[in-house]
């Protein structure tokens, strides 16, 4: 039976701890460079253009159309639910044998950078899961059944499992297989 | 990127989809994980009294004076579960390893979600400052981590010259 590497373990458990201090320092900033990118995604394919995502003080955005009565409540969500995935990918790649190889750094930029597109996928997908399904009648007049059953479903599934599996999916792809965190073969007995 | 590894990715995917649309269905959810989830607040419900805390359970709810908890999907350990047979099952292996992967993964998933659900009762009846952190990241990470550092011991086990990073 391959021993437990306790050195790769230390190593994930300091990058998961390093994740999470660099994901609640920058969320804030984090948080509203989102809101632009998906306001200005989701503008792009709206006539007449209405979508606003304002950033709160607290770490909700509120969702806001310019054509809503401006006396009804406005739906807020919580983007850093959607991209805390960025502390199991520092994790992930901080468990490599060499984590400051250039090799493991580049692939780590390379997986974030792709990190955020998803992230700003996944903000879009929350708004419009709240437009297609939580708004009441103004969502059945506006949207079809299959429209809430695929954004329904697209931000449910992200939110249980997709967000796990594309940090999984990126570190798979772009980590080191030379470094990779690896359980020590076991011996195998030779032949007589 | 080898071929292989193209493979084991496409098929984790697959296979992810396929679980998630299967336990997202009505029937299954009404009639599988929520009475699972159900066991998971009775028994951690027990070990909470057993420590002294006084708490009543309710379907997936634990409740006490000071504190409740209601355990929805996420917080019940299917969502590893759901990523530790996707890759399982992907990676080439005989049936009965597999098997055996799944068996011993889950079982050590939901002993450390049980441990999740505690400490986050715990913390929020005690340090309710803390609770939000480790509910929406901390512990829903370890959960994860803990299921791929299972998966990668567990792939070394069943293939050593084909363990999972280098498939």
């Amino acid at each position: 039976m391959p021993p437990i590497e306790w050195r790769v373990a230390l190593r994930a458990f300091a990058g998961f701890v390093a994740g999470v201090v660099v994901w609640v320092m920058l969320s804030p900033l984090y948080d509203r460079m989102l809101a632009k990118g998906a306001e200005a995604t989701l503008r792009a394919f709206e006539k007449p253009k209405v979508t606003r995502l304002r950033p709160q003080a607290d770490q909700f955005t509120t969702v806001d159309r310019t054509d809503f009565d401006p006396r009804s409540k406005r739906p807020g969500i919580s983007i850093r639910d959607l991209t805390f995935n960025v502390v199991l990918l520092i994790a992930l790649f901080a468990a490599s044998k060499r984590p400051y190889s250039d090799r493991n750094i580049g692939g780590f930029l390379i997986a974030m950078a792709i990190l955020t597109i998803t992230h700003l996928l996944a903000v879009i997908t929350e708004v419009m899961s709240i437009y297609v399904g939580k708004l009441g009648m103004w969502s059945t007049v506006n949207y079809s059944d299959l429209q809430r059953n695929v954004w329904g479903v697209a931000n449910h599934s992200y939110r249980l499992v997709l967000m796990y599996a594309i940090a999984f999916a990126l570190w798979w792809i772009f980590r080191d297989p030379a470094t990779a965190p690896a359980p020590a073969k076991t011996k195998k007995k030779k032949r007589r | 990127m080898q071929r292989t590894q193209v493979l084991f990715l496409v098929k984790f995917f697959v296979i992810l989809v396929g679980a998630y649309l299967l336990i997202a269905w009505n029937p299954v959810n009404d009639r599988v994980i929520v009475p699972f989830t159900q066991g998971i607040a009775t028994s951690s419900g027990a070990l909470l009294n057993a420590i002294g805390q006084q708490v009543t359970v309710s379907g997936t709810m634990i409740t006490s004076p000071r504190f409740g908890v209601n355990i929805n999907n996420g917080c019940n350990g299917v969502e590893a579960m759901l990523i530790l047979l996707a890759s399982i099952v992907a990676f080439p292996a005989s049936m009965k390893a597999r098997a055996a992967g799944l068996v011993l993964g889950a079982i050590a998933v939901q002993l450390l979600n049980a441990i999740r659900i505690i400490s986050l009762y715990l913390l929020g009846a005690y340090q309710p400052r803390l609770f939000d952190l480790f509910h929406t990241a901390v512990w829903q990470i370890v959960i994860i981590l803990a299921a791929i550092g299972f998966f990668l011991f567990w792939s070394a086990r069943v293939a050593p010259n084909r363990v999972a990073s280098r498939a």
